[in-house]
C-alpha cells in the first residue's frame, strides 16, 4: 500500500528511493569515498539537523551535535549493517540519541526553559513543521491516528528528550502506563507508515 | 507482529521496548534492558522496526542546516580516522584493507617517483594530528579553530572536490603526506616522523619547475612527530615538490639533497 502513492523521491532523505540509495552510499562511505560522503551529506543533514535542533533548541549546540553526528556517520560508516534496519534509522538513530544525551548532560541550567517549551510544542508544532511534504502528511496523519495518551506519550518523550519517567510525570500517569503506550504508539506507527519491522 | 518477548524474573523488559527506541530511558534502566537485548533476538528485531518509525518522525522534522556546516563537516571528516570494519571471517589471514584511503588512490593518476606507502592507513592520522598539533582535547571545531592561521586554507584544499591525496616515504626516514587539488593549484603537505635535524638546520618544502625554483616554507614541527600543515599555492603545470634539510633561516634555492621529490 504504501510504496505506490509516491511520485517522485523526495528531498532530504525522506522517501524510500532516498533511503534505499543512502544504504549505497554508506557503504561506499566507508571506504573512504569523498563523494560519497558528501552525497550522504546532502541527503540527511537537513533530517539530522531538524530532529537535533527539535530537541535541543539552542541553534548553536544544535549545529555543533549536527556536525558530530555527521562526523559519526563519516567514521563508523563500516559498522553500519543493511541488515539490522535502514541506513536512515541507523544515523537518525545516532542523531537522537546525541541530541538527548546533549539536553540531559545540560539538564540542569536549561530544565525550567525546555519544561515550557516541550510541554508547550508536542502536537501543533509537530503538525505545523511536518505539513510541507506528502511524507510529513503521511507522518502527521500516522501521529494522529494514535491515542492522545499514545501522541503526548510519543511527542513529549521523543521531540521533547525526556525519559519515560518524566513524560509519566509531566502526564499524570503511571510509569507503566506510558512505558506500555509508547510502545503501542510506536508499533502503530511502524504500521500506519509501513516501515519494515 | 512479535509483541512478545522473553520474560525475566516475572518482569518484562520487554515493555521498556518503546521507551528505548525513542531514548526515553535513563542510564540505568537503558544498560538493564541492554543486557536484556543482547540475550533476545526478538527483542532486537522488534527495537529495530520500532526504530523505522522514530527515523520517520525525524525525517518529518527536516531543517535546511545552516550554511557552511557541510564545509566544516566534510573538512572535519577528512581529518577524522575511520574506524576499521569488523574482519570479515573468511579473509582473516588475508591483508587488511586500507578503507580510508584506497578510493582516493584509486581516483589518483600516480606520481611515478613517489612511492606509495602501504602506511597510507595512518596518513589521515597524520594529517589530523598535524593539523590540529599543539591542541590537546577538545571538539573537532576547537582543534580547527586553534590552527585557524592556515586552517581555512587546508580545508578549502582539503575539501576541494578534485582533491586527490598521496603519501610517500622521505628519504632519511618518515613519510609525507601530501593532499592536492589541480583546480586549486594548491596542497597541503604534512609530515610524520621526520629524522631529526641539527639545531641549525631545518626541513625546507619546495616547488621546483619549469618557472624555477620557489621556496614554499619551512617546515614547523608540530607535536607526536609531525610538522603542521604547510599550504604551498601557484601551483604550475610541470612543479615538483621537492623536501629539503636547509640552515634553519631557509634557502633561497634548494642547497641540499632532495629527500622528497614528487612531480605533480
Amino acid at each position: 500500500m504504501t510504496a505506490i502513492d509516491r511520485p517522485a523521491p523526495e528531498p532530504a532523505g525522506t522517501g524510500q528511493g532516498a533511503t534505499a540509495d543512502l544504504g549505497a552510499q554508506i557503504r561506499l562511505v566507508a571506504r573512504g569515498d569523498a563523494a560519497a560522503f558528501d552525497a550522504v551529506y546532502d541527503l540527511l543533514a537537513a533530517s539530522v539537523f531538524g530532529i537535533v535542533i527539535r530537541v535541543i533548541r539552542d541553534p548553536a549546540q544544535s549545529e555543533e551535535v549536527t556536525q558530530d553526528v555527521l562526523l559519526e556517520v563519516w567514521r563508523t560508516a563500516s559498522k553500519f549493517d543493511a541488515e539490522r534496519g535502514s541506513a536512515t534509522a541507523w544515523v537518525m538513530t545516532m542523531a537522537h540519541r546525541r541530541a538527548v544525551d546533549r539536553v540531559r548532560s545540560v539538564q540542569k541550567e536549561s530544565e525550567r526553559e525546555r519544561r515550557t517549551a516541550a510541554a508547550d510544542i508536542p502536537y501543533d508544532e509537530v503538525a505545523e513543521a511536518v505539513e510541507s511534504s506528502l511524507e510529513r502528511e503521511r507522518v502527521r496523519r500516522c501521529l494522529g491516528s494514535l491515542t492522545e495518551l499514545q501522541r503526548e506519550s510519543v511527542t513529549l518523550a521523543y521531540y521533547g528528550g525526556y525519559t519515560y519517567g518524566q513524560v509519566a510525570s509531566l502526564l499524570g500517569v503511571p510509569t507503566g502506563t506510558v512505558k506500555t503506550r509508547m510502545r503501542d504508539a510506536l508499533i502503530r506507527l511502524r504500521d500506519c507508515l509501513g516501515v519494515a519491522g | 507482529m512479535k509483541l512478545r518477548g522473553n520474560q525475566t524474573n516475572g518482569r518484562e523488559p520487554h515493555t521498556l521496548a518503546g521507551a528505548y527506541a525513542m531514548d526515553a530511558i535513563s542510564e540505568p534502566d537503558r544498560a538493564s534492558f541492554e543486557r536484556h537485548l543482547a540475550g533476545c533476538e526478538e527483542c532486537a528485531q522488534e527495537i529495530a522496526g520500532l526504530r523505522e518509525a522514530t527515523a520517520r518522525l525525524a525525517t518529518a522534522t527536516a531543517v535546511p542546516p545552516p550554511s557552511g556546516l557541510k564545509e566544516r563537516v566534510i573538512a572535519a571528516a577528512a581529518l577524522t580516522r575511520q574506524q576499521p570494519p569488523p574482519a570479515a571471517e573468511a579473509s582473516a589471514e588475508a591483508p587488511a584493507r586500507v578503507p580510508g584511503i584506497v578510493p582516493w588512490f584509486r581516483a589518483l593518476a600516480l606520481p611515478r617517483r613517489m612511492a606509495l606507502a602501504a602506511a597510507g592507513l595512518a596518513a589521515v592520522a597524520v594529517l589530523a594530528v598535524a593539523v590540529a598539533f599543539g591542541v590537546a582535547n577538545g571538539s573537532m571545531r576547537d582543534q580547527l579553530s586553534a590552527a585557524q592561521a592556515s586552517s581555512q586554507q587546508v580545508a578549502a584544499v582539503l575539501t576541494a572536490h578534485d582533491a586527490t591525496m598521496m603519501t610517500g616515504a622521505v628519504a632519511g626516514g618518515g613519510t609525507a603526506t601530501i593532499v592536492m587539488s589541480h583546480a586549486m593549484h594548491a596542497l597541503v603537505f604534512t609530515a610524520a616522523g621526520l629524522r631529526a635535524l641539527p639545531a641549525s638546520r631545518g626541513y625546507e618544502l619546495w616547488l621546483i619547475g619549469p618557472a624555477g625554483d620557489r621556496p614554499v616554507s619551512m617546515l614547523i614541527p608540530g607535536g607526536h612527530d609531525m610538522t603542521g600543515p604547510v599550504v604551498a599555492s601557484g601551483l604550475r603545470a610541470g612543479d615538483r615538490l621537492a623536501l629539503t634539510a636547509e640552515p634553519i633561516g631557509g634557502a633561497t634555492r634548494p642547497t641540499a639533497p632532495m629527500m622528497l621529490d614528487v612531480l605533480l
